[in-house]
């Protein structure tokens, strides 16, 4: 592809978000980045990712950390920033890739290039898509479900100013639940394509 | 009554607010400071005295602002001009020595002296940072001593974690020896009167006894992890930097260099020369940004005027409580406790303030205790300069224990992080709490043994 295309997906656990990214990424032939990452950070910085990986999206905790002239001293918004810096980079290097999470929507928002896709879903559809994949009861798939979006949520509105899942932030919210995983990623497709195409 | 309430209230509002960070920390003291001089002072006790005595303007317009014909008490409460300007003074001689490179040059020279070798790098570093704290603020210290730390590290490739946790205690210690080293002594030394020799004689000599040791310390706690990164480095067969690599311009790193000794010597001999640290500072601020000719601009672009505003907004509230007479309460409640006890008094004092400034910023807590002990002073007839010693170590030493407790402490987790290495409190805390509570033993030691 000779045009620069970014893909950032955010998304509810659950939704089906990840794979809906996997499907675009193989798609329009992408890298897709997740909690890989942070590997390819730690490589680059000759370091253990596991050192890093314990501080992956997670939350700033204000009163155990504290700024000092734009540096601080929280182990997860350092991890956080070296996510940020690294996206960063790789845009402005021209690259295209597919991303998800990690506040990607707002990291790149300036860049012209990028479509920011948010991945909602109904409640029971994705309790019953989290109890299939991970083998879990009714109560455990929610429990689950609840934990995750509220550390996602945590996180992302730790980084940013603006809130996670405000339609306001993205280009295209959808609800997976609606249509489906396949039928939603072929709605995506013709977005991405028509954005494409009125570049 | 509501004067008070007014005033604890937007005191306590004003830390919370700096820990949340909600805002900067100085856009919160000024908001502060502002509600102070609105509500206290006008809605509370209906005084414009109070008003023009905290705003303290008036202080640049008397002689000892600028010169004092021998040792006179710095007595007036509210802004502490002298210290906003001296501080600004700094600022711009430390931005013309970064911008030659002075720093980095120093680090290098250094390593290269000790022939690139971990444990006497390790050691040369934490002298290094001591020394270096007690005349440039420990953040800049430490923002140019771990940079090159993790640049030596990746060379010479050991864990630069020890290295950097040992420079940043050091920073916070070498930063009490003097009056100019750390915030709280710069308002301790110019809110009581005291000069650079006095802080030099007194938190100097306990300063520099806990030096070596916690050179010791630190060396006993990490020389399993050093001795191994030594022998692994032993092999590799590097390119070491050229130290005068790191020279930016070297007339400009010639002058600087002169600027830096000429501010030190002025410092050491104030008291004998007259010369007050808010004169040194304009001295040498204006000496500077000459020799740095059409870069002047840029150095005064590149003050933080953010901490200067910070001190402004905190001198304001904590003026708050001196004009209500809080302060007085509370320094009659520790005089009641220790019951005129000297020894209890110090202890109190000297742990109260270590214990305080290791989880808030010390900066606001030195301003608010200095007249508590001048109160207690007053009314229990014990020798000012003592507690005011005490309290210097507690509020220096204390930050080194936790994190957030000091500036350079972040600086120095967030330089590691940077480059992939995490410190979390635990892994922080299990040194450099020890090593907080061995100064301050040391401390207690010598205050009671030298002035009891």
């Amino acid at each position: 592809m000779s045009e620069q295309l970014i893909i950032s997906v955010s998304r509810e656990y659950g939704s089906g978000g990840h794979e809906i990214a996997q499907k675009l990424a193989e798609y329009y032939k992408l890298p897709m980045f997740d909690h890989n990452l942070l590997d390819e950070v730690a490589a680059s910085m000759n370091v253990s990712s596991k050192e890093l990986a314990e501080f992956d999206e997670m939350r700033r905790n204000k009163f155990l950390y504290r700024s000092v002239m734009g540096m601080n001293s929280s182990p997860a918004d350092n991890v956080a920033r070296m996510q940020f810096d690294y996206i960063k980079k790789k845009a402005e290097a021209g690259e295209s890739f597919v991303i998800v999470g990690r506040c990607s929507e707002i990291v790149l928002k300036d860049n012209p290039n990028l479509i920011s896709i948010f991945i909602l879903g109904d409640r029971e559809a994705k309790i019953e898509r989290v109890m299939r994949i991970y083998k879990l009861d009714a109560r455990h798939a929610e429990e689950r479900m609840i934990e995750k979006d509220r550390r996602r949520k945590s996180y992302h509105n730790s980084h940013c100013k603006v809130k996670w899942g405000d339609s306001r932030n993205y280009d295209l919210s959808i609800n997976s639940s609606k249509l489906g995983v396949e039928e939603t990623v072929e709605s995506l497709k013709n977005y991405i394509d028509a954005r494409i195409a009125h570049k | 009554m509501i004067a008070q309430i007014l005033a604890v209230v937007i005191f306590v509002a004003m830390f919370v607010l700096i820990v949340l960070e909600v805002w900067e920390r100085h856009v919160i003291t000024l908001g502060c400071g502002l509600l102070t001089l609105v509500l206290v002072f006008g809605l509370g006790m209906h005084s414009m005295g109070a008003v023009w005595e905290t705003l303290n303007l008036g202080s640049f317009f008397t002689s000892h602002f600028w010169y004092t014909a021998g040792q006179s008490a710095e007595t007036s409460s509210g802004i502490n001009w002298e210290t906003i300007v001296f501080v600004a003074g700094m600022m711009i001689m430390v931005e013309g020595m970064a911008r030659v490179g002075f720093f980095r040059w120093l680090c290098m020279r250094l390593a290269k002296m000790v022939k690139y070798k971990v444990v006497p790098l390790f050691v040369t570093f934490m002298v290094l940072s001591g020394i270096l704290a007690m005349f440039i603020d420990s953040i800049t210290v430490i923002l140019f001593l771990a940079a090159v730390t993790i640049e030596l590290s990746q060379l010479l490739k050991f864990n630069p974690v020890p290295m950097i946790l040992a420079e940043v205690f050091c920073a916070n210690l070498g930063g009490s020896a003097t009056m100019c080293g750390d915030p709280p002594n710069i308002i301790i030394g110019t809110s009581l009167g005291y000069s650079f020799t006095d802080f030099l004689t007194n938190t100097g000599l306990i300063a520099g006894i806990s030096l070596v040791v916690v050179v010791l310390y630190f060396y006993l706690v990490f020389h399993k992890e050093l001795r191994a990164s030594e022998a692994a480095a032993a092999g590799s067969n590097q390119n070491y930097p050229d130290p005068s690599e790191a020279i930016t311009d070297k007339k400009g790193f010639i002058i600087s260099t002169v600027i830096f000794l000429c501010a030190v010597a002025l410092l050491v001999t104030h008291a004998q020369t007259g010369l007050t640290v808010s004169c040194i500072g304009v001295f040498i601020s204006i000496v500077t940004l000459i020799a740095a000719g059409k870069d002047a601009l840029k150095l005064i672009k590149q003050i933080d005027y953010k901490t200067l505003l910070f001190f402004i907004g905190l001198f304001m509230v904590v003026g708050g409580l001196e004009q209500t007479g809080i302060l007085k309460v509370m320094a009659n409640f520790i005089g009641d406790i220790s019951n005129g006890n000297l020894m209890l008094m110090i202890a109190i004092i000297l742990w109260v303030s270590a214990i305080a400034s290791a989880f808030v910023d010390n900066i606001p807590f030195a301003a608010t205790m200095i007249p508590i002990i001048s109160s207690l002073s007053a009314t229990q007839g014990v020798d000012l300069s003592i507690l005011a010693w005490a309290l210097a170590m507690g509020t220096d030493i204390g930050g080194s224990a936790t994190p957030i407790g000091a500036s350079a402490n972040v600086v120095g987790i967030a330089t590691a992080a940077k480059a992939g290495h995490m410190i979390k409190w635990g892994k922080y805390c299990k040194v450099m709490a020890p090593a907080t509570i061995i100064v301050i033993v040391i401390s207690m030691v010598m205050i009671y043994a030298r002035y009891l």
